[in-house]
């Protein structure tokens, strides 16, 4: 069995199991570590499954609207556009003023979107470290030799180095979230994780860590090692 | 084979469900899968006033061939095969408006209803993104606990071209969710 069959397999039905998959994996530490990743992932689709999200995409001619046959009256119009523009005008101060919160949420569903970042066994070459902040607009300070993941991740419109740090309390993710602000130092408790998202730069930078206990120390470390280069014009 | 009427799941067993002997055990059984087939066509419609008008109709259907169905145990496969089969007939039977699913997301992008699970957010949209060849499968396998083979017979397809898609619906959401893709090595799905 080559490791494309492997994957297909596993792919296609992670729980599954037949000897001639089991047969490899026991000799493809790539093909094994694939497995982890798809089971983690199928963990949570089925998670997620549980529940469709209220969202219409799709609606039935049957289920539309009857048009008037007349044309609207020249106030409904007026309504509705000053319905429109206020609507947007919520939209926008409740975009402006979104609490940091969502911040934190959405920090954390990246992380966990990437279950196999906390698994890494090696340490990341300083190529990879590289190509991780390679657009980002920052460098690391940090010896290389602490630093186990390195991706440039898809987050909130940017791509920002996700990096796991090894540290005395075991792996800690950091994000380097040159676009986001916040004003202040920012705690939070989701999913089983700590977290904290700290001015720097900028920006912010955010650092969960498995359980609880305080993470300051890493955030603080953080703020000093990571050097924000000038935005190129 | 999508608008024939579901075959029964199990046709060796003695034991029958008669709707005139005992109409009420098998109304309750019915009723008492309707979140989960209520569930099930959410996901495939993508709508919810969509997926309850599937339901019902799917239920109808199955209270008029209830016969059909031998073993109560089968009762959920059956039924959610009956529900796959009322939402393909009503694709090919009605146009419907289709609405794209990035615009309607972005209709929803801006600040969203606190949710007690929001680390699934991102997972639930990916979902629904998928195009249908890939969530039928997916949402067949997962919700319905299909094996490979059936869902083979239930989308005329050959068991190979549904492990493609399987394979490749897990690693489309790996990318939509920010992972890296998995090399796909599976080539063409291959005739049915």
């Amino acid at each position: 069995m080559t490791c494309d069959d492997a994957r297909l397999l596993i792919g296609a039905e992670p729980a599954g199991a037949t000897a001639a998959l089991e047969e490899h994996l026991q000799s493809c530490a790539a093909c094994r570590q694939f497995r982890e990743q798809m089971r983690a992932l199928d963990a949570d689709i089925r998670r997620a499954l549980e529940r469709p999200p209220e969202i219409a995409v799709v609606r039935a001619p049957h289920a539309a609207r009857p048009r008037p046959a007349t044309r609207p009256a020249a106030w409904r119009q007026w309504a509705l556009a000053a319905s429109v523009v206020l609507a947007l005008f919520a939209v926008m101060a409740l975009w402006l003023l979104r609490p940091g919160e969502s911040l934190a949420r959405d920090v954390v569903a990246h992380v966990q979107a990437e279950p196999e970042s906390w698994l890494a066994t090696q340490h990341v070459d300083a190529a990879g470290i590289d190509a991780a902040l390679k657009g980002a607009g920052v460098e690391l300070g940090i010896n290389s030799d602490k630093i186990m993941y390195a991706q440039s991740c898809w987050f909130r419109g940017h791509y920002v180095p996700h990096l796991v740090v090894e540290t005395a309390r075991g792996p800690a993710t950091v994000m380097i979230l040159r676009h986001e602000q916040v004003s202040g130092r920012r705690e939070f408790h989701e999913a089983g994780m700590t977290g904290v998202i700290v001015p720097a730069g900028t920006g912010s930078i955010a650092v969960l860590a498995r359980g609880a206990g305080n993470i300051d120390d890493i955030a603080g470390s953080m703020q000093q090692e990571v050097r924000w280069l000038p935005q190129k014009s | 084979m999508r608008n024939s009427q579901p075959e029964s799941p199990v046709s060796s067993m003695s034991t029958r469900l008669s709707g005139a002997d005992a109409p009420a055990p098998v109304t309750e059984l019915f009723e008492s899968m309707r979140p989960d087939l209520l569930r099930f066509a959410h996901w495939l419609a993508r709508d919810r006033a969509l997926a309850e008008d599937i339901v019902q109709e799917s239920l109808l259907r199955a209270w008029r061939s209830r016969d059909a169905l031998k073993d109560p145990g089968a009762a959920r496969a059956w039924l959610l095969t009956i529900v796959r089969r009322e939402h393909a007939r009503l694709y090919e039977r009605k146009r419907l408006e289709l609405v794209s699913l990035d615009e309607a997301v972005e209709t929803h992008a801006g600040p969203r209803p606190a949710e007690p699970d929001g680390d699934l957010f991102t997972l639930r949209h990916a979902i629904m993104r998928l195009p249908i060849e890939y969530r039928e499968p997916l949402v067949l396998q997962i919700l319905g606990g299909f094996s490979t083979e059936e869902i083979a017979r239930e989308l005329a397809l050959t068991p190979t071209a549904v492990l493609t898609r399987l394979f490749r619906a897990r690693n489309k959401l790996r990318v939509l969710c920010g992972m890296t893709a998995a090399a796909d090595g599976a080539g063409s799905e291959g005739a049915p």
